[in-house]
């Protein structure tokens, strides 16, 4: 039963993430792509963790606060070379 | 059997805002209103993910998933705060109906128009 229940969740969970790379791709403005990218992480950590949860494995979780640490980086860069044409 | 229940009512709680939070961001015009929906939300529908995988008793899962929430309402302020900082800083226009300027910036669509003619 649990298992099921997290297959379901992933499929939604990938369903959302379809729809976030569509706003990455069709999205108006720079800080808006920016920041659906920053969401399409954030989704990303949350498969992360029903995986690992479906495993029972804990090394998923490593790989989560990896990809949240790294997409908070990338973010600060790209927002502030945005704004002033360097990073720091 | 009571940790699968309510792992379970957790997880359909956070895909709930999830969701909510990824129609507000296809719904919202402008960058400024959609700040709300993709740092706010996010974050609140990641929590119940985080607080299910703490369920499960594993300790090396519980340190984990804490670590990833408390990183996680650590950052996204900032992160928020730096696109919207850069959003504002290059006149990105408002587009929502009834919106107040109150900032001392040109921050219409006609302003951007000008910025971009120059």
């Amino acid at each position: 039963m649990p298992v099921l229940m997290f297959n379901l969740a992933l499929i939604w969970l990938a369903l959302l993430l379809l729809a976030t790379i569509l706003l990455v791709i069709r999205a108006r403005a720079t800080m808006v792509r920016l920041l659906a990218a920053d969401v399409l992480t954030l989704i990303l950590v949350a498969v992360l963790v029903m995986f690992a949860q479906r495993e029972g494995a804990a090394y998923y979780l490593d790989a989560a606060l990896i990809l949240a640490l790294l997409s908070f980086i990338g973010v600060i860069a790209a927002g502030r070379y945005y704004r002033s044409g360097r990073p720091f | 059997m009571w940790r699968d229940i309510l792992s379970g009512a957790l997880i359909v709680v956070g895909l709930l805002i999830i969701s909510l939070s990824v129609y507000g961001m296809l719904m919202m015009p402008d960058i400024y209103t959609s700040i709300h929906a993709a740092s706010k939300a996010a974050i609140l529908g990641l929590m119940p993910f985080l607080l299910a995988a703490m369920l499960t008793g594993n300790p090396a899962m519980i340190t984990r998933a804490l670590l990833i929430a408390v990183f996680l309402i650590l950052t996204t302020p900032i992160s928020a705060h730096i696109i919207g900082q850069a959003a504002y800083l290059t006149h990105e226009p408002m587009e929502t109906e009834g919106a107040i300027n109150e900032s001392g910036q040109e921050l219409s669509a006609a302003s951007a128009a000008a910025k971009a003619g120059d």
